[in-house]
């Protein structure tokens, strides 16, 4: 068989193979040639050619989706035809049609599998839910809709870092409306961006570049995007700090927080300018945070007088402990088991930590206690390790006296023995000098 | 003499072991065993430190196996527990591991004495051949007993060890197996060298250590031929005069034990793990640093050769003249060959010492 027949046989071949795999052409897929890039590419308005530029970047475009996959008619018809509303050209959406728009694709569960086996489905429902979108119902055209914060022409990928919605660029997207100028007028706060700026979390994702660090979307969701309004806000931190929220959840200061008209976990640590915790906030005067509700005598205060001397005394009976341990280690002891117990109470300490947010004297004290024996065995393995050390020393010096001492008397009794001999010379005995 | 009739007095102790045991050669040959008294006989003491330091090797690795337990999952743990909850097992340890040092130290005295001093002329050849082997044995109780305690330090330098012998042309690959166990390095390799460590070394070096202590008995202390040539040497008796002198010196190693081990006790390190990455600078025993920094210097390839192979085979090719020294050399100790061969003797003590010194300065990164 000749090499160019052999060719047009597999393709013939693959064509079927093809076909029979169902493998198409999808929805809007671009053709070979785009009547619609190739008309606006060379037209003189500004407006009506931009869309072209870049238009490769786009995640559609990558995707082998043309213009005519969002708005319709037919890339194939070289002439101003192929705008006809008879071959389904939609044009340019207006304002408050742009989520129905994108919807059209991507709230479709089934469609969207076909570029990611598990696809993020979009919900018009849960968009509804939110400020923005309750707001462009109203008229209001000032609010964010899909493009505001995805861009158009291109819209990159969510996981491209240039994209407006990258998880590092969200706070910023976020702050080009939510900002004094743009708000004005509004009773909308636009001190957030500032404030998460300088917050533990702005710190890990926008300086360390941490993604797993929470953005705004994290907390108030992203297209059902609202000031968080759950049933308590542990809900909310709970996402994350999965221990702390199921403790503080099940404790009864929660309700009593939402009862005094305060919001949970906001009341001791903030909201968007959440700052590392600190272990002197466990206390009941300034800079401790635990006086901002247990007034003197009051029950809290007296659980409080019991559980802030409890907590520093452990952490401070780790740090004697760890100051032992790495003295005897200096001195070349062996320290193991030591280190051992000094990693299971810096876990209570963790652990104890996290028990705070339980507010409850009896739990925190268990967790207290059991790392405060932990760290005064610890402790002592420390400071038997250095009395061994002293005692090794000892021992040391006294074997060298008796072993000088030994050496001495041979030499001594050497010398005398060979005082009044001489060495003999080959084949006698040492002979007497004198 | 009063009561020359009455009944035969008892025989003493000594009498009555001397009709078991036979004692009355061993006296005899103590009392006119004799050693040759001049300038070099400093040098005669190493081969009896030497023995010495084997001794508290036996004394203290028997006492070390009462509690050590030979498996990739106890062994680290065995010798922990050996060291902070056994009274005075950290001394006990400690004395091993640096009695071991001290001891290879010790042989390497006394074998490039014997070398310089032309120990090893006729008829000793025999002596110096079964010094060799047991010197080699003292560097493979070393390297088996380097990895028993199952750290991390002691791990990887065994894994570099093994991999240098399995680049060796043909029985390489075998070798590497034989040592291991297998490819890789796993607890069956840790039971291997405690095997060779404890049963199968002890067993060949009390052969070989009776061969040489009798051949030494047997030919007496070589006199140098400097020496020799200015007359008869004069000689000390063994017993007492050059025993007590001995006993000075083996007093002197035990306090040089109780010094590093109460000052410098030998440290445990972390626990093996395989599949953690190999710690920086790491590095063999001191005293196969020469070998493994001559390997370090030569570059990747000598001529179609490979470096390391270059290197091994070099190496392995010195080692075996330096046996065959005895036979090389001149037999009467003087002329230009013997010269010549003394003046390797000195080369070697120094390209050692020197290869040695600068593994060390420049702390692994040449």
């Amino acid at each position: 068989m000749k090499p160019a027949r052999a060719l047009a046989g597999a393709a013939v071949l693959g064509a079927w193979v093809a076909l029979a795999l169902g493998v198409g052409p999808v929805r809007g897929q671009a053709p070979a040639t785009d009547s619609c890039l190739e008309c606006h590419s060379q037209l003189d308005e500004e407006r009506l050619v931009k869309p072209t530029r870049n238009f490769a970047a786009d995640v559609h475009a990558q995707h082998r989706l043309g213009c005519a996959g969002c708005h319709g008619g037919d890339p194939k018809d070289m002439d101003v035809t192929a705008m006809d509303p008879g071959k389904g050209f939609r044009g340019v959406p207006g304002y408050e049609q742009i989520a129905e728009f994108c919807a059209r694709c991507h709230a479709d569960a089934e469609l969207m599998k076909r570029y990611n086996p598990q696809p993020y489905i979009f919900s018009m429902a849960e968009f509804r839910t939110s400020v923005h979108c309750k707001k462009i119902a109203e008229g209001d055209k000032k609010v964010a809709t899909c493009t505001n914060c995805h861009g158009v022409h291109p819209i990159l990928s969510r996981k491209d870092p240039k994209s407006p919605v990258y998880k590092a660029n969200v706070p910023s997207t976020c702050a080009r409306c939510h900002n004094a100028d743009y708000m004005k007028g509004r009773k909308v706060r636009t001190d957030q961006y500032a404030l998460y700026r300088r917050s533990v979390h702005g710190k890990a994702l926008l300086e360390k570049g941490d993604v797993s660090a929470p953005a705004c979307n994290s907390c108030h969701g992203n297209h059902g995007a609202v000031p968080p309004n759950t049933q308590n806000i542990s809900l909310v931190c709970g996402n994350c700090h999965g221990r702390e929220g199921e403790l503080f959840a099940a404790s009864r200061v929660r309700d009593a927080l939402e009862l005094a008209g305060k919001r949970g976990c906001v009341t001791c640590h903030g909201n968007h300018d959440v700052q590392v915790p600190t272990d002197e906030m466990v206390s009941t005067r300034p800079p401790g945070l635990c006086g901002q509700c247990h007034w003197p005598n009051s029950p809290g205060d007296k659980a409080t007088a019991l559980i802030v001397p409890g907590f520093h005394g452990l952490k401070s009976g780790i740090a004697e402990a760890e100051s032992l341990l790495r003295l005897a280690e200096e001195k070349g002891m062996e320290t193991a088991s030591g280190r051992e117990l000094l990693k299971q109470a810096s876990d209570q300490l963790v652990s104890v930590r996290a028990v705070l947010h339980s507010f409850d004297r009896v739990q925190i004290m268990t967790v207290l206690n059991e790392g405060a024996g932990l760290a005064s065995q610890a402790a002592r393995q420390g400071r038997a390790a250095l009395l061994d050390w002293r005692n090794r020393r000892i021992g040391m010096a006294l074997s060298l006296v008796v072993i000088l001492a030994l050496m001495g008397l041979l030499i001594a009794r050497i010398r005398r023995m060979e005082r009044g001999a001489a060495p003999a010379p080959e084949g006698g005995a040492p002979q007497a000098r004198g | 003499m009063p009561g020359g009739g009455g009944p035969p007095a008892r025989p003493g102790w000594r009498e009555w072991l001397d009709v078991r045991l036979g004692l009355e050669p061993l006296r005899r040959l103590a009392e006119h065993k004799e050693v040759p008294a001049h300038r070099h006989t400093f040098w005669y003491y190493w081969g009896g430190m030497t023995l010495f330091l084997f001794g508290v090797q036996v004394a203290t690795g028997i006492l070390l196996l009462l509690y050590y337990r030979a498996s990739a999952d106890e062994a680290y743990e065995s010798v922990r527990f050996l060291m902070t909850q056994v009274s005075f097992g950290w001394l006990i340890r400690s004395i091993h591991s640096w009695s071991a040092n001290l001891m290879i130290g010790a042989a390497l005295i006394h074998m490039f004495s014997v070398f310089l001093l032309k120990a090893y002329r006729g008829p000793r050849e025999v002596t110096w051949l079964s010094g060799m082997v047991l010197l080699g044995l003292a560097l493979a109780f070393g390297f088996s007993g380097y990895l028993l305690p199952w750290n991390e330090l002691a791990f990887f330098a065994t894994k570099v060890g093994t991999d240098i012998v399995g680049d060796l042309p043909l029985v390489g690959r075998f070798l590497l197996r034989f040592l291991r166990g297998g490819d890789q390095i796993t607890g069956g390799t840790l039971t291997r060298f405690f095997g060779v460590h404890v049963a199968i070394l002890p067993a060949i070096a009390t052969v070989i250590l009776g061969v040489h202590l009798y051949l030494v008995q047997r030919h007496g202390m070589s006199v140098p031929p400097g020496v020799e040539a200015a007359g008869p040497a004069r000689r000390m008796r063994f017993v007492p005069n050059f025993l007590m002198r001995d006993m000075v010196g083996w007093l002197a190693a035990l306090g040089v034990l109780a010094l590093l081990s109460a000052l410098f006790p030998w440290e445990l390190g972390v626990k093996a793990d395989p599949y953690a990455p190999a710690p920086a600078g790491i590095r063999p025993e001191w005293y196969f640093v020469w070998m493994f920094q001559t390997l370090k210097l030569l570059p990747s390839h000598v001529g179609p050769l490979e470096g390391e192979l270059v290197g091994i085979l070099g190496i392995g090719a010195a080692g075996l003249v330096w046996t065959l020294a005895p036979f090389l050399d001149d037999a009467e100790g003087r002329g230009p060959r013997a010269r010549l061969w003394s003046m390797l003797g000195a080369l070697a003590v120094v390209y050692v010492t020197l290869m040695t010194v600068l593994s060390y300065a420049w702390g692994g990164n040449p």
